[in-house]
C-alpha cells in the first residue's frame, strides 16, 4: 500500500503510476542495459522539438545518472542507434559508469580540502604537553 | 524648548521642505529630508574635510555645486540632489577618481564592501575614457594589522584624521601635491595605537585593509552574528564573521553610549585566537600526564574527589566568563555548602554595595565631565575605545585630567602629580591643588583602576577613593579590565563567611585545608601556588589553567554561547552565538548543572530559560538588558591604612591579556612588532599584481 501512495505521490522512490501507464500505452522497449534500466522510444512517434520522444524506466532509484555510458549517447540524442544496433565499442580505458555521488558520504574529495586535512572543524585542538 | 523651534532654518531638498537646526550642514539636511548623498571623505565621527568632492549639489543662485559636507545651511536655501548638473558632477568627480585607481578589484580585499565600486556602479559613468598610464604608489609599511596598497588610495585623508582626531597619534599624514600627493607614515613605522584597526573600516577603498584576513574571504560568503566582545571590560558591540565554524574576523558595531564605532585592535584580531589551542573534549590527568577521555570518565573522577568534600572546595571564576555560567558555579558551590569562591582572581579588593565596582557616571558621561582623575590607571592599555571617549572629551577643551601613577602617554595632555597612594592621601587631605580644581569642576570624575587595587592596600585606596569622591562631589568610576568582573560581582561571586578569597584559597590549598579546586576559566593564577590540590579546569583554551588541571571540562567561547556580560558601566548585554562550541565541548552553565547531578546536588535548572528566569530572580537588573541601573552612592569600605609604594598598572602587556588572546598569532605579531620597532610588519609579499 505504501509502495502504491509513493508511486502516486512521489517520483524519486519509483517510477510514478502515470510514466508506467503512459509507458504501457505507447512505449517501444529499445533495450535493456546491464543494471535491468528499460529504455523505451514512442512508438507511434510522438516528437518533442522534432526529436522521437525517449525515456528510460530505471531498474531502482530514479537517478539519472544511473543511465549506463552506453545508452547515454542514445538518450541525449547524440546518436540514433542503439548500443545494439550500433557496434558499440567498450575500449579497455573506459571505466565502468558510476553513479553521482554528491551529497553522500562517497562523494569526491580533493586532496588539500578543508575535509581531508583535518581542519574541517574551523579549529585547531589543544593537545597537552 | 520654543525658542529652538523658532531657530530652525527652513530648506527645501528635492522639493521637499525640511527644518534643521543653524549650523547644520547641506548633507546633514539631505539626509533629513531622505536625499542619499554620495561620499568618501565625509564621516559623521570626524573633522569635516571636504576634499573628495563627491557630494557635491546644487544650490539655487550658487555659481557652481557645492560640497555639501562643509557647507552649512542658509534659510530658504533651495538644493537639488537630482539634477542634471549634480549628475554630470558626480560623473565627473568620479571619473577623476577611477583614473588613478587600479582596476584591480577581482584581487582587492575591499571587494563587495567597497564605497568606490558602490558609488562607481550608482552614480559614475559608464564607460573609460582614460588611455594613459595609471600613477603608481608605493606601499607603506603600517605594520602587523594595517596592510597597504596605496596605488588604490583615493586621499580621502580618513585615516589621517582619525589618527590625529581619535586615536591621538599624529603618525598619519598627506605629503606632496597634486597628483603626487600620497598617504604615509613617518619613517615607515607602523601605528602606534591601540585602535589602528579602525583606519581599515574607515577607508572607502581598499587601500588599506586588514593583513591578517588578507585573501582569506570574501563578505558575501561569511555569516554575521551581532554579538558583544569580552576582551576588555566595555562591552564594546561586535559583528563576528563566521565561515562554517571559523571565525574569520571580527568588526565593530555603533553603540553611541559604549564603543561608538571604534575597536580596539585586541578585540579586532584576536579572531584566530578563536581558533586555536580549543579544548574540545574532557581531559583527565593520568600518571602525570593529561589524557583524553569521555566525559562519563571525566565526572567519575571529580564525583570521586568532590563529593563529601564540598566544604574543602574552593572556585575561581576567570575573566572571560559569562554570568550565566558564574550564576549556576555559586549555585554549585552554595549547594555543596562551600563558601570559598571567588570571582577576583587577580586578587582586587573590591567590596561594598554596587556603587563601589562600577563605572557610575557611564562611558558616555565622561563628554559631560569637567575635571578627571586617574587612580592607577593606564585607561590607553585597560580600555582603548573609553580613551579615545576621553580624548574626545578632552579636544572639547576646558578639561584637566590629573593621574596618579606612573608616567605614561595616554595619547592627550594629563599631569601626573605622583605615583603612589601618598599623593592620593595628600589629595583627600587637601594638601594637592587638584582637590580644590576637583571641589570647583561642577562634574568631576575619579577613575579607579584595578592596578591600585590589587595591592595589599588595595581596600584603603578603593575607601580613599570613595571619600574623596563623597569630599569633592565628584562621581566614583571603577574602570575593570575582565569582562566577566561586573557580572561575578554582581552575582555574589565573593567568599561567604568564613570564605577564603583567592589568596586564601591559594594558601591554604597549599596547606591542604581545601582539596579541590574549580578553576573557571581562571588562567592568571600561578598552578604551583595551588600545592597538591585537585584541580577542575572548566575553560575553552588551552592555557596556563589546564596545564595546571587534574580534569580539563571544555567549555564554549564568549562566540559560542548566548549569554550574558555586564560591562564596567554594569550594562547587562547579551552575546550570540555564532558558532557551536568546539568538538565535544559544552555550554558553562550545561556543564555545572551535570556536574550538580552527579554531587548529588541537582541545580533546580535544566534549560537556559529557567536558569535566566532563577538569576533575574537573584539579580533582577539583569534582565534589563542594555540599560544602565543606577547604583547607590559608594560606601568606604573598611580597611587597614594606606602604604605608600606607587601604583602599579593593571594591563602591561596589551596583546596578552587572557587565554583567547594568548592563543592569536596575530595577538603575538603585534607584541613583536611593538617590541622590535625596526621590524614592523613584512612589507615583502607584494604578488606583482597587487598595485
Amino acid at each position: 500500500m505504501m509502495r502504491f501512495l509513493k508511486m502516486l505521490f512521489t517520483w524519486w522512490h519509483h517510477q510514478t503510476l502515470s510514466t508506467l501507464l503512459h509507458t504501457r500505452r505507447r512505449g517501444k522497449l529499445m533495450g535493456v542495459d546491464g543494471q535491468g534500466n528499460c529504455y523505451y522510444e514512442d512508438k507511434h512517434g510522438a516528437s518533442i522539438n522534432g526529436k522521437t520522444r525517449r525515456w528510460v524506466l530505471y531498474n531502482g532509484d530514479i537517478e539519472t545518472t544511473r543511465i549506463s555510458p552506453e545508452w547515454h549517447g542514445w538518450m541525449h540524442y547524440t546518436v540514433d542507434e542503439t548500443p545494439d544496433q550500433a557496434a558499440y565499442v567498450k575500449r579497455d580505458w573506459m571505466k565502468p559508469g558510476q553513479i553521482n555521488m554528491t551529497g553522500t558520504k562517497d562523494a569526491h574529495k580533493p586532496a588539500g580540502m578543508a575535509d581531508t586535512t583535518g581542519y574541517a572543524d574551523g579549529y585547531d585542538a589543544w593537545t597537552p604537553k | 524648548m520654543s525658542e529652538t523651534e523658532n531657530n530652525l532654518v527652513k530648506v527645501t531638498v528635492d522639493g521637499q521642505a525640511v527644518e534643521v537646526a543653524p549650523g547644520t550642514t547641506i548633507m546633514q539636511a539631505c539626509e533629513e529630508a531622505g536625499a542619499e548623498i554620495p561620499r568618501f571623505c565625509y564621516h559623521e565621527r570626524l573633522s569635516v574635510a571636504g576634499n573628495c568632492r563627491m557630494c557635491l549639489v546644487e544650490v539655487e543662485n550658487a555659481p557652481k555645486p557645492v560640497a555639501s559636507c562643509a557647507m552649512p545651511v542658509a534659510p530658504d536655501m533651495v538644493v537639488s540632489t537630482t539634477s542634471e548638473t549634480v549628475k554630470t558632477a558626480r560623473e565627473g568627480v568620479m571619473e577623476f577618481l577611477l583614473i588613478n585607481h587600479p582596476l584591480d578589484c577581482p584581487i582587492c580585499d575591499q571587494g563587495g564592501e567597497c564605497d568606490l565600486q558602490d558609488q562607481a556602479l550608482g552614480f559614475g559613468g559608464d564607460a573609460s575614457r582614460f588611455d594613459d598610464n595609471k600613477r603608481a604608489v608605493e606601499n607603506k609599511n603600517m605594520g602587523p594589522l594595517v596592510k597597504t596598497i596605496m596605488t588604490r588610495c583615493i586621499h580621502c585623508t580618513r585615516c589621517v584624521r582619525f589618527a590625529q582626531e581619535v586615536a591621538g597619534v599624529p603618525e598619519i599624514g598627506a605629503i606632496g601635491r597634486g597628483e603626487d600627493t600620497e598617504i604615509t607614515t613617518y619613517l615607515e613605522a607602523s601605528l602606534d595605537s591601540e585602535m589602528s584597526g579602525n583606519v581599515i573600516d574607515l577607508c572607502p577603498v581598499g587601500a588599506l585593509t586588514s593583513r591578517p584576513y588578507a585573501f582569506t574571504a570574501r563578505p558575501w560568503e561569511l555569516r554575521k552574528t551581532e554579538t558583544i566582545d569580552v576582551m576588555d571590560a566595555l562591552g564594546s558591540n561586535i559583528r563576528v564573521d563566521m565561515r562554517g565554524r571559523e571565525a574569520m574576523r571580527i568588526m565593530p558595531r555603533n553603540h553611541d553610549d559604549v564603543n561608538e564605532e571604534w575597536l580596539s585592535d585586541k578585540s579586532r584580531f584576536v579572531w584566530d585566537g578563536l581558533n586555536t589551542q580549543r579544548l574540545d573534549r574532557p581531559f583527565i590527568r593520568q600518571n602525570g600526564k593529561l589524557t583524553p577521555a569521555s566525559w562519563d570518565a571525566a565526572f567519575d573522577l571529580v564525583e570521586s574527589k568532590l563529593k563529601g568534600k564540598g566544604a574543602a572546595t574552593a572556585a575561581i571564576a576567570g575573566d572571560l566568563v559569562c554570568a550565566e555560567g558564574q550564576f549556576a558555579l555559586k549555585g554549585l558551590m552554595d549547594a555543596l555548602a562551600s563558601p570559598h569562591v571567588d570571582c577576583r582572581q587577580d586578587g582586587a579588593k573590591i567590596s561594598g554595595p554596587r556603587g563601589n565596582y562600577i563605572f557610575n557616571a557611564s562611558i558616555a558621561g565622561i563628554e559631560e565631565a569637567d575635571a578627571l582623575l586617574l587612580i592607577g590607571s593606564n585607561p590607553r592599555l585597560e580600555a582603548p575605545v573609553l580613551n579615545a571617549r576621553i580624548r574626545k572629551r578632552y579636544l572639547m577643551g576646558d578639561f584637566p585630567i590629573v593621574a596618579i601613577g606612573e608616567a605614561v602617554d595616554l595619547t592627550y595632555k594629563a599631569e601626573f602629580i605622583g605615583a603612589g597612594a601618598d599623593t592620593l592621601a595628600d589629595l583627600l587631605a587637601g594638601k594637592q591643588s587638584f582637590a580644590d580644581t576637583l571641589k570647583n569642576a561642577k562634574n568631576p570624575m575619579i577613575i579607579v583602576g584595578q592596578g591600585a587595587l590589587t595591592r595589599e592596600d588595595g581596600a584603603a585606596v578603593l575607601a580613599a577613593a570613595i571619600e574623596l569622591a563623597a569630599k569633592t562631589g565628584a562621581s566614583f568610576n571603577m574602570l575593570h579590565t575582565a569582562a566577566a568582573r561586573v557580572a561575578g560581582l554582581d552575582l555574589g561571586l565573593v567568599p561567604g563567611e568564613g570564605g577564603h578569597d583567592v589568596a586564601g584559597i591559594q594558601d591554604a590549598a597549599q596547606s591542604g585545608t581545601i582539596e579541590n579546586v574549580i578553576f573557571y576559566g581562571a588562567d592568571e593564577i600561578a598552578g604551583a601556588s595551588l600545592g597538591d590540590a585537585f584541580v577542575v579546569y572548566i575553560g575553552s583554551h588551552g592555557d596556563r589553567g589546564a596545564h595546571r588541571a587534574d580534569v580539563i571540562l571544555p567549555a564554549a567561547a564568549y562566540t559560542e554561547k548566548q549569554a550574558t556580560y555586564v560591562n564596567t558601566e554594569g550594562r547587562a548585554q547579551m552575546t550570540e552565538q555564532a558558532a557551536t562550541p568546539p568538538g565535544e565541548a559544552r555550554e558553562d552553565w550545561k556543564i555545572f548543572r551535570a556536574l550538580s547531578a552527579r554531587l548529588d546536588v541537582t541545580l533546580p535548572y535544566d534549560n537556559l530559560a529557567a536558569l535566566r528566569a532563577a538569576m533575574y530572580e537573584a539579580v533582577p537588573h539583569l534582565a534589563q538588558l542594555d540599560d544602565v541601573i543606577a547604583a547607590d552612592a559608594p560606601v568606604a569600605p573598611p580597611h587597614d591604612g594606606l602604604g605608600a609604594e606607587a601604583f602599579t598598572y593593571a594591563v602591561n602587556d596589551f596583546y596578552f591579556t587572557n587565554p583567547i588572546a594568548r592563543a592569536s598569532a596575530i595577538m603575538a605579531d603585534c607584541a613583536k612588532a611593538k617590541n622590535e620597532p625596526k621590524n614592523r610588519g613584512d612589507s615583502s609579499e607584494g604578488t606583482g599584481t597587487d598595485g
